[in-house]
């Protein structure tokens, strides 16, 4: 069943965490990627779930960043989901060009705010963005779990270069049939 | 026109092994095909699905969708889903949806905003008035059923700051 199951371009590639002194770009360009076949619809669009699959790799390209590799989750620690607010702007195409940038909004003792933009190709044209809750969980318990130091200071350190950022308009906002 | 289900719940699937990921478990995006796929059932009922959208070029369109993963799902895994009409009016439909595992005990939720498009303009266009009829049918019936706390609200809302799944 491994062959066939959902992968990331990251697994196995390990990672290459940032040295907490070393300058972090704000926001963080971690992950691109070319829409393939098997993510479009019927009319060449972009399936909405394939959209959640972007976004998961570029999760997966800053978990690296940040060291949650294959050797951290066999320690039997991960970061989970556990909301994602998507919003839908344009359109991608088969063939397509997709950028992405990632910015760390929070985070506390065992959860991390973040927020992902999709760019069509090297534009500055908004595809799609999500706002994701991460908890930080001891997976053989099923608990969460308290970000051990080394990661947490990483995060500090990614969320203080980002606080120069300003707050996207979505952020927090909740779905509303009165407004588009 | 008969009392419409409430909530909808046609749907059922059984986890697919393409669906899991690197730990066994369902993916993040997979929650969000069930999702849709169960939706595209209520689309159906409302005569919105895969036959409107070939003769007319229109559809209906995600806008927003926020998922909340509330417990794992394993291959073989039987899930159903439970969705009430939350709100709508002639270009726009909100859904609140549940994945329910095989004891009924939410799996995840998700509440979407979907926007009718005629695809050849490029913009938002009324439904057909007996497409609206059906959707108003359903939306009058699913008014009775109890709104979950949580409708409504941004990410991280509604939540202790354990963390605690």
């Amino acid at each position: 069943m491994t062959d066939e199951r959902e992968t990331t371009s990251y697994e196995g590639g390990g990672s290459h965490p940032l040295v907490a002194d070393g300058p972090i770009p704000a926001p963080l360009r971690l992950h691109r990627a070319t829409v393939p076949s098997a993510w479009v619809d019927y009319n060449g669009h972009m399936s909405e779930s394939c959209y959640l699959l972007a976004f998961g790799d570029n999760a997966d390209a800053f978990f690296r960043y940040i060291g949650i590799d294959e050797p951290y989750r066999a320690g039997g620690h991960s970061l989970y989901t556990v909301e994602t607010h998507l919003h839908h702007r344009r359109e991608a195409g088969e063939g397509e060009l997709l950028t992405m940038t990632f910015r760390v909004l929070d985070h506390d003792q065992k959860r991390v705010h973040v927020f992902h933009e999709m760019f069509r190709g090297e534009s500055d044209v908004l595809l799609a963005t999500a706002e994701q809750m991460l908890v930080h969980v001891d997976s053989q318990a099923g608990r969460s779990a308290v970000i051990p130091k080394e990661l947490a200071e990483r995060l500090t350190a990614i969320h203080r270069a980002h606080a120069e950022l300003a707050v996207p308009d979505v952020v927090g906002r909740p779905m509303r049939i009165n407004r588009l | 026109m008969s009392d419409p289900p409430a909530p909808f719940s046609s749907y059922r699937t059984e986890v697919r092994a393409e669906w899991l990921d690197y730990n066994g478990h369902m993916h993040d995006a997979s929650y969000g095909t069930v999702l849709s796929e169960a939706n595209e059932e209520l689309f159906a009922a409302f005569g919105l699905s895969a036959e409107y959208r070939a003769t007319t070029g229109a559809a209906l369109y995600t806008v927003e969708y926020h998922i909340r993963y509330l417990a794992e799902c394993a291959l073989g895994q039987v899930l159903s889903a439970a969705t009430i009409v939350v709100a709508a009016d002639a270009r726009r439909v909100r859904l609140y949806t549940e994945i329910l595992d095989h004891h009924r005990r939410p799996a995840a939720t998700g509440e979407s905003l979907y926007l009718h498009v005629d695809s050849s303009l490029g913009r938002t266009v009324a439904m057909p008035p007996d497409r609206q009829e059906r959707v108003q049918h359903m939306v009058a019936a699913h008014a009775r059923l109890p709104r979950p706390a949580h409708l409504g609200l941004g990410v991280g809302a509604g939540r202790g700051g354990s963390g605690d799944r």
